[in-house]
């Protein structure tokens, strides 16, 4: 079925974002109901952010170093921003800079290809058959989906899934399926505040009825059982009196108007073309549905890898034309600071994002709503198109108990940096050092939010560093 | 020196660890665990008494019930206490007592009780290790050979009666849900289409000890009630069709005009390229995706086009080389490919002028480019083909491609123009799969292909026939309801096995009825009704007792609808077709001899395919063979996927043939195909298809036990696993699982130089000898040395490191097994019984769906008996099966 981006209706939107699928149809209470709920109960959310391409890593001995480093000078508490993310200062001690996380199984894919296992952490080889599996954000939303109005919110600024190995959406199914991502915001905010789902209503009501009539057939079925059949056949009968539950639930999402969210933030439809609005407006749209408890889940990706979408052209905030160019153009002199200056944009959108959230009281009465959410900001590139030493911010959660104010430098000194000016690429080089397995901070984090894991991609072991 | 990488630890733990607890023994209790076999062949052997055995052969259960009570009565209660307790006291308890018995069994918590007590299971155990001779240990026991034989005759006795007085109770049950491979097959056959419906419901979580389908462990959650719902939606809407026969198109694709597409640049003869037959040039076969410059258009054809003649050769071929992406032939195909629909591929092609022998194969994959890195590359058919054509007499080979089965399809068709970046485009790409031999041999394995066609979507009906299986001619009707009382009435026939009863209509229909006003027409709101019938109860769940006819059924007999069931799942992994229900439904299936030729029909049908993959992948534990990474495991593509074939491949040569069960074990002939006996290193086999080849006499394999995939699931990836080896032959095919290997332990410390420079089987001895691994480990290493002329993927070796190998090793019971041959001759010479028996067992457990308990014994020693009695043979085995007390009891 061919993606029709700019037609992408609200149903294949649901049906896509929604939750993984079973959206608006799954919920436990209305969001009325939840926001009264008392300090304990505050919901705990995940939006996970990614930006592609990677960001500055000059030399040492380069004059660029000092100042247009991504990465922050020093480490533990001790540590420095530098131009690039100064404007992470006064959120300094509700965030955490991570370096030297990685995936395994992909460290030596090409920077071009790698956002698809951002956070799936999915062996994806370079040609052939392609499988990836769940991510990070839907295995949380399997988690807490039905508690919430949308199970998740899936974005990205080229929307629909893109294709195997270029995804333009981070988030991916139980199955490893692309779960096409919403890139308007004006139907962002159509969808969680204006209208109401009459074609979901109608399969609501087509699922009462045959769990009505599936209820019938086991209890036909049960009368001729023999004892010990019928502890069997139970199975089923609760399974199906669950589904039905499930159902009662999501009709009254349906039936409940949509929650007011106030003035819609933007007019007209807003596109990449007026790159910061349009950033700041579908961060907005996380915003909007976290504070109405519209869903708890929520993802975007704010460009594709290796430019060729509409995203590229979010370098235009700043004054450039394309932001891939931007990587390669760090061999020139200046280019250090020019991927500095853009990717200085990008924090400044993530960084107005997180204090939104810390300026809001959360509505259970507990802390801001920063310190009920969990905050994933980064991108899987760090030096040019090397997919080690991922450059990661972790904000809020502090009521989840993580602890902040730090940078956890685990590359080590001598991390791959450097502009490529032709030859083998970085990424092609031997690994060195291992970096720690992004899977372990996955973990935590999914701990955190209150899923019960030892594991992530098959793959144990936590990071309680993270933790207070 | 062996790879560090060994750990016996690990090695020990080669079925998981299991934690020492009274949770181990309660579970092997309960469930009564897989019947230990050990004692069994002596069982058979001994108590099978004339008497009894005719009892059971003429069916008369009331007879022998009397039997057993009479035989029960004479036991004596007291003579446990009196005569046998001491003498377990006395050989058992110092070890086997207490908090911290010694292999978490208690000999002084046995109850004696066979009959209703709950340690049956232990008993079997004790009664094995007493009458092998391996308890107690004979270094530390004054037990004297007349006492051992004066427990081993009151515990055989025991045993006995308590067969006899179980089998009649009613305390084992059958019903259970579909598994996830049979609920898609049911549905495939419902249908009549071969595509796969199961989507995302999650694999069967089955117990390591079991099968898949065992009744127990088969459970339902909300999830899987969700999904059935929506699959089964899925599968209608995909299985049905609207509106008029969609047009169809038609891309042509010869060679000379591919050449044009393809550009200037000449070729090596030894690369890939496009041959001018005319001047002999040679032209270079490359593809980009950018641009779709190398697209070919379609025409819009009659729906008589699919079948139609190909034009005629043409001026180019091209040539093609074993090899990947640059090798292989791109035909790309734009944006307009349908969504739905079978994509017909035709190619017209020979082999090249100077090939030899071996037949070239050629493989077919889907795929699409859009940017630089966004590509997908999948096999759109899992049918690799032989060129067989000679050059110069071209021959057309045909793929049907079901569009919807591709996993992958282009997200930007319809979002771009052909043309544009990203690409909206798709292609074919045909590989010649051919592997390359080392050694410049003069014979080209080069494929000759002179003509691609495509035709897409082709229906070879309108409406196609799976639509059909939905919606009959003869259910049209001009009334709505009529209508659909007529469509419900046949599918719930075919669905549920039997015609439905007015009621079940009923109220289908007036489900029907509810929902049709919400739906937009007729179709969509009966196939929302039809979902429910494939998410029903009654169409999830088998072999429900059924109390519709009690009286003309005696106790716990199947009825003739469950009897056709249950042979369905076996032979099919299905349900029933429409011969098997009129059988039923007259009341044949009593008949042995029409059972008998239902077995014959069923397994001359390619369905009965799936009891050979299905079973023997379940009963050898295959599983693992799915993880491997060819890759990263040293194994290429068609390797691997030749040695996940073997087993079943050989599995359904013997059923052919009704070879003995005992070929498993050893036989002189084999069934491989071309890579996998370059593998074994056979000559003159050629081509993909598995076929039988018969070894010269002193030839290392023949058999399941030198198979590549057992000995490489029960390797460690670099070198042979003894133990692990060892613990898959006592499990899968003697069914004498060895205990689980205790918590702690102790690891191999392979920083001691000592340690270090012991060969394998040193160091395995030396664990051995360590107290808390001794019991085990002398009944399991033997068994695993004995296979150590074999690599970690299954080649054949001579030397290990220089030094020849050493694989000879001694059982327990003192017979000595002197190498795979050793071994082989031990088995077959001393444990045929045994394997003959399991092999029932196993069997059994997967044709009832169900874990066997004690009170199948009795039915299992009559099977194995009438299959001993008859030679053995595979086939007889699934007749005498199907045709037992056993298989037709619940």
């Amino acid at each position: 079925m061919a993606f029709h981006l700019d037609r992408l209706d609200r149903r294949r939107f649901l049906r896509g974002s929604g939750a993984a699928l079973a959206l608006p149809l799954l919920g436990s209470a209305p969001p009325v109901v939840a926001a009264d709920a008392g300090g304990p109960d505050a919901p705990k959310r995940l939006a996970c952010i990614y930006f592609p391409d990677g960001v500055p890593m000059p030399l040492r001995e380069d004059p660029a170093f000092e100042d247009w480093s991504w990465f922050p000078h020093g480490a533990g508490t001790e540590f420095r921003f530098t131009k690039c993310t100064d404007v992470f200062e006064p959120l300094r001690n509700d965030l955490t800079v991570l370096s030297g996380f990685s995936h395994p199984e992909a460290r030596k894919v090409h920077g071009h290809r790698n956002a698809d296992q951002f956070l799936t952490a999915a062996r994806i080889r370079r040609e052939g058959a392609y499988e990836n599996s769940i991510s990070l954000d839907q295995l949380y939303a399997e988690h807490v989906g039905d508690a919430t109005r949308f199970s998740s919110l899936v974005m990205s600024t080229d929307g629909g899934t893109g294709t195997p190995r270029n995804a333009q959406t981070i988030s991916f199914n139980r199955a490893g399926r692309a779960i096409p991502a919403e890139r308007s915001p004006k139907r962002l905010f159509d969808m969680l505040f204006v209208k109401s789902d009459a074609d979901a209503a109608r399969r609501l009501a087509i699922s009462e009825s045959a769990l009505d009539d599936l209820l019938e057939d086991a209890h036909d079925l049960r009368r001729r059982l023999s004892v010990e059949d019928r502890g069997r056949l139970d199975e089923y009968l609760d399974s199906v009196r669950e589904a039905e539950r499930r159902v009662q639930k999501a009709k009254r999402w349906v039936d409940a108007p949509p929650p007011a969210a106030g003035r819609p933030p933007v007019d007209q439809d807003l596109s990449p073309d007026s790159p910061r609005e349009y950033v700041r407006a579908m961060l907005e749209m996380i915003y909007l549905a976290f504070k109405t408890d519209s869903t708890r889940v929520a993802t975007y990706q704010i460009g594709r890898e290796n430019g060729a979408g509409v995203s590229d052209r979010l370098a235009r905030a700043v004054g450039f034309n394309l932001a891939h160019q931007l990587t390669h153009d760090t061999k020139r002199p200046g280019g250090w600071k020019n991927l500095g200056i853009y990717c200085r944009f990008l924090n400044e959108e993530f960084a107005r994002f997180a204090t939104r959230l810390k300026e809001t009281p959360e509505p259970s009465g507990a802390g801001s709503m920063l310190d009920n959410s969990l905050l994933l900001f980064g991108s899987a590139s760090s030096a040019f198109h090397l997919s080690r030493n991922y450059p990661l911010v972790l904000a809020g959660g502090r009521n989840l108990g993580f602890k902040h104010g730090r940078y956890l430098n685990y590359s080590g000194a001598d991390s791959i940096r450097g502009a490529w000016d032709g030859g083998p690429e970085p990424y092609s080089r031997a690994i060195t050092n291992d970096d720690q397995p992004l899977t372990r901070v996955f973990v935590t984090m999914l701990r955190q939010l209150g899923v019960d894991t030892d594991r992530f991609a098959g793959a144990t072991g936590d990071f309680p560093e993270l933790l207070s | 020196m062996f790879p560090t990488r060994f750990r016996v630890r690990r090695c020990a733990c080669a079925r998981g660890v299991a934690r020492r607890s009274k949770s181990v023994k309660h579970f092997r209790v309960s469930g009564e665990g897989r019947l230990g076999v050990g004692p069994i062949a002596l069982l058979a052997l001994c108590l099978v008494t004339p008497g009894l055995a005719g009892a059971q052969d003429g069916g008369r259960e009331g007879d022998s019930a009397d039997e057993t009570v009479a035989a029960a009565s004479d036991r004596d209660p007291g003579q446990y206490e009196t005569a046998i307790k001491p003498l377990l006291e006395r050989a058992c308890f110092d070890c086997h007592s207490g908090e911290y018995a010694e292999g978490n069994f208690r000999a002084d918590e046995l109850d004696a009780d066979l009959v209703d007590g709950g340690d049956a299971a232990w008993w079997l155990e004790v009664y094995a290790v007493l009458s092998k001779g391996e308890m107690p240990p004979p270094e530390s026991s004054d037990l004297t050979g007349a006492e051992r034989v004066r427990i081993v005759d009151w515990l055989s006795a025991e045993i006995q009666a308590a067969e006899q007085l179980r089998k009649g109770r009613g305390d084992r049950s059958s019903f259970r849900r579909l598994t996830r491979y049979e609920y898609n097959h049911a549905l495939q056959d419902l249908f009549g289409v071969p595509w796969t419906f199961v989507g995302d419901l999650p694999e069967e979580a089955s117990a390591e000890d079991g099968f898949e389908n065992d009744a127990e462990s088969l459970r339902m959650s909300v999830k899987q009630v969700e999904a059935y719902r929506r699959l089964a939606a899925e599968a209608l809407r995909r299985v049905t069709v609207r509106g008029e026969r969609p047009p169809l198109k038609r891309w042509t694709a010869p060679m000379e005009q591919a050449v044009r597409k393809a550009g200037p640049d000449q070729a090596p003869a030894d690369r890939s390229h496009y041959l001018d037959l005319a001047t002999g040039a040679r032209t270079k076969m490359d593809w980009r995706y950018v641009g779709a410059k190398y697209a070919f258009a379609p025409d819009d054809v009659p729906a008589s086009a699919a079948e139609s003649s190909l034009p005629e050769p043409g001026s180019h071929v091209a040539v093609v080389y074993p090899g990947d992406r640059r090798a292989a032939l791109t035909v790309e195909l734009g944006d307009e490919l349908p969504e739905e629909g079978t994509l017909r591929v035709r190619v017209r092609a020979s082999r090249a002028e100077d090939a030899g022998e071996r037949l070239p194969s050629l493989r077919l994959d889907f795929g699409f480019q859009a940017t630089n890195e966004g590509a997908s590359l999948e096999r759109a058919s899992d049918r690799i083909l032989s060129i067989d054509a000679a050059h110069g007499r071209s021959k057309v080979y045909q793929w049907d491609v079901p569009l919807g089965e591709l996993r992958h399809r282009n997200a930007y068709r319809g979002e771009t123009r052909l043309g544009d970046q990203p690409s909206p485009s798709e292609f074919l790409r045909f590989t010649n799969a051919t592997r390359e031999r080392g050694g410049a041999g003069s014979d080209s394995p080069a494929i000759l292909i002179d003509l691609v066609e495509v035709t897409a979507p082709v229906y070879d009906e309108w409406p196609p026939h799976s639509h059909r299986a939905v919606f009959p001619e003869s259910a049209r009707a001009d009334d709505e309801t009529a209508h659909a009382r007529a469509v419900l009435e046949s599918f719930m026939t075919r669905a549920w096995r039997r015609p439905p009863a007015a009621r079940d209509v009923d109220r289908k229909l007036r489900l029907f009825e509810r929902l049709r006003p919400g739906c937009d027409d007729f179709q969509q709101a009966i196939v929302e009704v039809l979902a429910t019938v494939l998410s029903s109860p009654k169409f999830l769940y088998v072999l429900a007792g059924e109390s519709g006819a009690p009286e003309e059924q005696r106790g716990d007999r199947l009825s003739q609808h469950e009897l056709a069931t249950r042979l369905s799942l076996f032979l099919w992994c299905s349900l029933p077709d429409d011969e098997l229900l009129d059988l039923a439904a007259a009341g044949r299936l009593d008949d042995p001899e029409m059972l008998r030729r239902e077995v014959d029909r069923m397994l001359a049908d390619p369905r009965a395919d799936r009891f050979a993959e299905q079973f023997v992948q379940q009963w050898l534990k295959l599983r693992p063979l799915e993880y491997l990474r060819p890759a990263d495991d040293g194994l290429d593509e068609a390797l691997l996927d030749a040695i996940k074939q073997e087993p079943a491949a050989l599995f359904g040569e013997m059923l052919r043939h009704d070879a003995s069960v005992l070929e498993f074990l050893d036989a002189d002939y084999t069934v491989v195909n071309e890579r996998l006996a370059e593998h074994y290193g056979l000559p003159n086999v050629r081509g993909d298809r598995f076929r039988r080849v018969p070894l010269p006499a002193g030839t290392p394999r023949g058999g399941l036990l030198t198979q590549a995939g057992p000995l490489t699931m029960n390797s460690d990836g670099t070198d042979s696993h003894p133990v692990k080896r060892g613990v898959w032959l006592l499990t899968s095919l003697l069914n004498d699982p060895p205990p689980p290997p205790p918590p702690a332990v102790p690891e191999i410390d392979l920083s001691d130089p000592k340690i270090a420079e012991l060969t394998l089987k040193e160091r395995i001895e030396d664990h051995r000898n360590q107290a808390a691994c001794l019991s085990c480990h002398q009944k399991i290493d033997p068994w695993g040395i004995a296979f150590e002329h074999y690599d970690a993927t299954g080649r054949r070796r001579e030397l290990i490191d220089g030094e020849p190998i050493d694989a000879a090793s001694r059982l327990p019971s003192a017979d000595r097994l002197d190498g795979m041959e050793g071994l082989k001759r031990y088995l077959i010479e001393n444990r045929d019984d045994q394997f003959v028996r399991a092999t029932v067992e196993n069997m059994a457990a997967f044709a009832l769906g169900r874990r066997l308990g004690f009170g199948d014994r009795a039915g299992v020693t009559e099977v194995a008996q009438r299959v001993r009695d008859s030679g053995d043979g595979l086939r007889t085995m699934v007749t005498s099966l199907v045709t037992s007390e056993l298989f037709r009891s619940r």
